[in-house]
């Protein structure tokens, strides 16, 4: 379970980023928080992997506050999550193998396991024909599906998802999304960033709507 | 698992110095170039030491005695001299002995001693002192010591070899702890500061080890493997130069330098100091590595 209590983020006076934030997401949810750019959306997000601190408020995942972690022991709190970021943050001088077999070689499984796990969640992505491949020669699209590959590869219970069908067609961002779903059908808790009405019209169970920071609205399919 | 992990980090820190070979290779050659001036330092100070081990090897007291001494004073003098430990060796020269050889030194001179009616040469204790660096106020409170000793009546001693020999080796010394710590400590700084420019430039890389779960440990381990392969090499590099300028030197500049050669020659380092500068190089990588990633750990 996740809970914002009261968040406030400011970047740069006199704008706030988030203000009064709070919100619960229960696990095994399905959840989108939408809006237009600039609501807040990547800032909540990095929130509660804590990439950032808030100015104020509390952030509680399985009952832990995030903010009295030490940094030292922060890789607790990301060994549960497995986040797709916007800007992708791929290797570009390693292969897509290596890039999607980190967060398995930080657990210190086996070569035969990391392999095992890496062409499934490729082929999950429909890119495991181009596993050697180095990033850079992929497109914006595959590049993406890489950055979706390593955050699922380790069966996270919580899949946090920035934008992740921002460069995909329809059909691939309709695939993702059933990849998405599946993961949380097997438990995991998925929050998504996104403002693609039709897939959140389609797929989303929970949706907070964001707009200027602010929480303006909650909805919850029965 | 550990080892495992510990492997694959090891495998990674490989990949990354050959994949990012052009910087590494500048890093590397920075990291040789400091050692190197640290290198040719030592070897000219191990010139200067082997210089004033030389001079000491030629200094000699000479004790002169009255004449007509019985044996158990000449052994008693003896005895006080040998122990000592700045001398390696006493021999007596007789009244006799000194004549002869003054007259093999200077024949022309021998009319002149054929025209005395005594033998003017005392008999004396000749002293010659160890190979080690002595110092100066050790070797006038011996004489001194020996002087005041009954039958002893003068000594003689060439006072000026022995205090410049003294100033040399506090010369040696002093340019050691000046130049030493002074290049040591650049050699830090520019070692450390290459290494930063490493981390900086793979600073998108330790952000998504970190926000994909990974510990400060892991993250440090291939850093630390790379510092210390770039100052092994680093230091490597500098031994081999040093090796070669040590050949060459006499060949091409030895000649030209003339009476100075002597004093700018390069003398090998012992194997000591040759490990102790691949430590150093290994020690300078790790440490570099060490203050240039702990600032990155923070996300």
């Amino acid at each position: 379970m996740i809970e914002l209590y009261h968040i406030w983020k400011q970047y740069q006076k006199p704008h706030w980023a988030l203000s009064d934030v709070s919100l619960e997401i229960n696990t095994g949810d399905f959840c989108f928080i939408t809006g237009p750019s600039g609501s807040g959306k990547t800032t909540l997000l990095r929130l509660i992997f804590r990439e950032i601190f808030p100015n104020e408020g509390q952030i509680l995942v399985d009952g832990i506050n995030t903010l009295k972690i030490p940094d030292h022991r922060i890789y607790n709190l990301r060994r549960l999550m497995g986040i797709v970021f916007q800007d992708f943050r791929l290797l570009f001088h390693q292969s897509v193998f290596q890039n999607v077999a980190i967060p398995l070689h930080i657990l210190g499984l086996s070569p035969k396991e990391i392999r095992r796990r890496v062409f499934n969640a490729l082929r999950q992505v429909n890119l495991h024909h181009k596993m050697w491949e180095l990033p850079q020669r992929l497109s914006y699209g595959e590049q993406q599906r890489v950055a979706i590959a390593r955050a699922i590869v380790n069966n996270p219970k919580f899949l946090l998802a920035d934008e992740p069908t921002g460069n995909l067609d329809p059909e691939l961002a309709f695939e993702i999304m059933n990849i998405f779903k599946e993961i949380n059908k097997q438990g995991a808790t998925v929050i998504i960033g996104s403002h693609d009405r039709e897939l959140i019209r389609y797929f989303g169970d929970k949706i907070f709507f964001l707009q200027k920071g602010k929480i303006i609205g909650k909805e919850e399919k029965t | 698992m550990i080892f495992r992990q510990l492997w694959y980090l090891i495998k990674n820190a490989g990949n990354n110095l050959w994949t990012f070979r052009g910087r590494n290779l500048i890093s590397v050659l920075i990291i040789g170039f400091s050692f190197l001036v640290i290198g040719i330092f030592l070897a000219l100070s191990n010139n200067l030491t082997y210089l004033g081990e030389r001079l000491s090897n030629n200094l000699a007291i000479s004790f002169f005695l009255e004449k007509n001494l019985k044996d158990e004073e000449l052994e008693f003098i003896k005895s006080q001299i040998l122990a000592s430990e700045l001398v390696e060796e006493v021999t007596y020269v007789s009244s006799e002995d000194a004549r002869n050889r003054f007259a093999a030194n200077f024949p022309e001179l021998k009319d002149i001693l054929d025209n005395l009616n005594s033998n003017p040469f005392p008999p004396s204790y000749e002293v010659r002192l160890t190979d080690k660096i002595l110092s100066l106020s050790a070797i006038v409170y011996f004489m001194e010591n020996i002087k005041s000793l009954k039958g002893v009546i003068d000594f003689q001693f060439n006072q000026e070899w022995v205090e410049k020999m003294d100033s040399l080796s506090r010369i040696v010394r002093a340019i050691g702890f000046f130049f030493g710590g002074i290049l040591i400590l650049a050699s830090f700084f520019i070692i450390s500061n290459v290494v930063r420019l490493n981390v900086l430039a793979r600073k998108n890389e330790i952000e998504i080890l970190r926000l994909v779960g990974a510990t400060n440990t892991y993250i440090r381990i291939p850093f630390l493997v790379e510092g210390f392969v770039l100052g092994l090499l680093g230091s490597l590099i500098s031994l081999i130069i040093l090796f070669i300028m040590i050949k060459v030197f006499p060949i091409f500049v030895g000649s030209s330098l003339g009476a100075a050669k002597d004093f700018f020659s390069l003398r090998p380092l012992t194997i000591e100091q040759s490990i102790w500068l691949i430590v150093g190089g290994v020690v300078i990588g790790i440490l570099g590595s060490i203050t240039s990633i702990s600032r990155f750990l923070r996300i």
